[in-house]
């Protein structure tokens, strides 16, 4: 396989993510989700044509702008073979089991069995730092077929032993706890993606190990800027690298806007992650999509 | 008589014309647009007050600011997923308690005034989730005593016992009762109405009929008032129709400086600044002196400003 020379840590999540997602499957996307819909989009156009996403907050079905928008933006309705009112959505994002084949999800917080923490850092009462809130990714952690966790940065401060709050329940106390304590028959969390490596979960113990770590990126630093004792497999691959076409699909009719290439992609800070801003109103001017040949 | 009206005919627009095909009618129809301040007499020192929008897009800022300049008092907030709706609300010192289901900047940041009054204790935040929100809205739209939901493994219940209640398992299935949330008034922001009050969301609709149909009261702003042959062109569009609709409000970018769906983009350079100011109680008071006590006439002008020099290049993210 030809591997790319050089990309973003928001380009090479949303490719490893998208190699995750099957022909067939449907998936939601929350708000303010770029790499999350470069993911999906690029999974349609490479080998998964018949994967459908939604966006949570507008209901837009499989919305394909060749730019990235954001998820609540009026323009994806114009781009999308459907849309479904969020009041009618509901039904199925807050309430029905296993409706989604799989959710991608951020947090605050992490911890070594993937419950996910959005809500705050410290007490409820009086927290040391008051995040943003759960929205849907309680039912959707706990009714997806199964999810990913992407995160933008990975230290000790948001992989942590145990989250502070569960707001998005994942192996809950490892082992089978999550069927057992919580009558879950979903399989919860399956891979943790953060700027520096791909993480998954041993299959009795439900604790987070490292699976691969990313191109230029050391075993050494992925354990020593992970805050609980990471299960090391004796093998670890390195995550493979972008390959030529990937980048090419992802850049000419995902992402032509460059939303994920933006920022310094030098490779000190690819594995410091920093997320780069996207200006909301990009993509404002491109017409409609043609049919993307690379 | 209509549960949801409560005011009658004022600011009288143009002369009733003959709308659809009933033909001229016997009486005259009852019209809905008022003033800003008119809008703000709905809701009193202590409602529980929805806010309708997503975040960046459709949140009744007009609205909004109104209420922080008119000193409402002891609200109850109970927003739909919002950034700088609720937390000017909270900022300017407004909202003694507050429905939490998501209140961020995403990539801007946290909300600042959110944080600060949450994490020195001054705010009760009623810790919601995506469920437990649509649960509680559809309990009070269809006059429930509760609605159930799965209980899914969170601490919510733990910190927020009152609205997520333990039910009996069925069929091994964990399951919690929300109670309705129910809303005296609910701001919410559409890009047109006519002066009846039907009122048309031209993109997204989010939460706003949800969160209209659990509100006693409903007022919405709108960047443009339009005549009814235009609302019946595409009546699908009527996401909000009169029937539920207590007041309108015609408040050109409305929303700003969050977008108005079809109609103009997030402001981000505002937003930004906001975030900024708003990490400052100091910095804070100017952000409000500036654009909120000056009232709505002036903010308008402040931003044409904005904008124009953005357009010249010289700052601001406007394009």
């Amino acid at each position: 396989m030809n591997a790319a020379s050089t990309w973003t840590t928001a380009e090479l999540q949303a490719i490893i993510l998208a190699r995750e997602l099957a022909d067939g499957e449907v998936g939601i996307v929350g708000t303010a989700s770029d790499v999350q819909v470069a993911a999906c989009n690029l999974a349609r156009a490479m080998h998964a044509p018949s994967l459908s996403w939604v966006s949570g907050p507008l209901g837009t079905v499989n919305a394909d702008a060749g730019a990235l928008l954001p998820t609540a933006d009026a323009r994806l309705i114009r781009h999308a073979e459907a849309v479904v009112d969020l009041s009618v959505m509901i039904d199925v994002i807050d309430w029905r089991p296993g409706f989604f084949d799989f959710a991608i999800l951020g947090a605050m917080q992490v911890d070594r069995h993937g419950n996910l923490n959005t809500v705050v850092i410290g007490d409820h009462a009086r927290p040391k730092v008051r995040g943003p809130g759960v929205i849907g990714t309680s039912p959707l952690a706990a009714f997806a077929k199964h999810f990913f966790v992407l995160l933008a940065r990975h230290d000790r401060q948001n992989l942590v032993e145990r989250v502070d709050f569960i707001s998005a329940v994942g192996h809950y106390r490892g082992g089978s706890s999550r069927a057992s304590e919580l009558g879950l028959e979903t399989e919860g969390p399956r891979l943790v993606v953060t700027p520096l490596a791909v993480l998954d979960f041993h299959p009795v113990t439900r604790s987070m190990q490292l699976r691969s770590v990313h191109p230029g990126v050391s075993v050494a630093e992925v354990v020593a800027r992970t805050g609980f004792v990471l299960d090391v497999p004796p093998d670890v691959a390195t995550t493979p690298p972008p390959t030529v076409r990937e980048l090419a699909v992802l850049r000419r009719c995902v992402d032509r806007t460059g939303i994920l290439r933006r920022g310094r992609s030098d490779t000190r800070s690819q594995r410091l992650g920093d997320r780069p801003a996207r200006p909301m109103s990009a993509g404002t001017t491109h017409t409609r999509t043609k049919p993307c040949r690379t | 008589m209509n549960p949801h009206g409560t005011l009658g005919a004022r600011g009288a627009g143009p002369a009733a014309e003959s709308e659809g095909t009933v033909g001229r009618p016997l009486s005259v129809r009852r019209r809905k647009v008022v003033t800003l301040d008119d809008a703000v007499r709905l809701v009193e020192d202590g409602a529980t007050v929805g806010l309708g929008g997503w975040i960046f897009y459709n949140t009744p800022m007009a609205l909004v600011r109104a209420l922080a300049r008119a000193g409402r008092r002891d609200l109850t907030l109970v927003p739909a997923p919002g950034s700088i709706g609720p937390d000017l609300l909270i900022g300017a010192g407004s909202v003694s308690r507050v429905f939490c289901v998501f209140i961020t900047f995403e990539h801007l940041g946290f909300a600042p005034n959110f944080r600060r009054r949450s994490e020195s204790g001054a705010l009760q935040v009623l810790e919601m989730d995506g469920p437990g929100l649509a649960a509680g809205l559809r309990a009070a739209a269809d006059g429930l005593p509760y609605v159930p939901i799965f209980d899914v493994g969170t601490d919510l219940p733990r910190v927020n016992p009152e609205w997520y209640r333990p039910l009996p398992a069925v069929d091994g299935r964990r399951l919690l009762a929300v109670p309705p949330i129910r809303l005296d008034v609910v701001l919410v922001h559409a890009q047109q109405a006519d002066e009846y009050g039907n009122a048309q969301l031209l993109g997204g609709a989010f939460f706003d009929p949800l969160l209209a149909m659990a509100a006693r009261r409903v007022v919405v702003s709108v960047d443009r008032l339009v005549p009814t042959r235009t609302i019946r062109r595409v009546p699908e569009r009527t996401k909000l129709p009169s029937y539920l609709v207590t007041a309108v409000v015609e408040c050109p970018r409305g929303a700003h400086p969050t977008g108005s769906h079809t109609l103009y983009d997030p402001d981000e350079g505002h937003l930004r600044a906001y975030v900024e100011a708003g990490t400052r109680p100091d910095a804070y008071e100017k952000y409000l002196d500036r654009y909120v006590r000056v009232g709505e006439e002036r903010y308008r002008e402040l931003v044409r400003r904005g904008a124009r020099r953005a357009r010249t290049g010289c700052e601001g993210d406007e394009r």
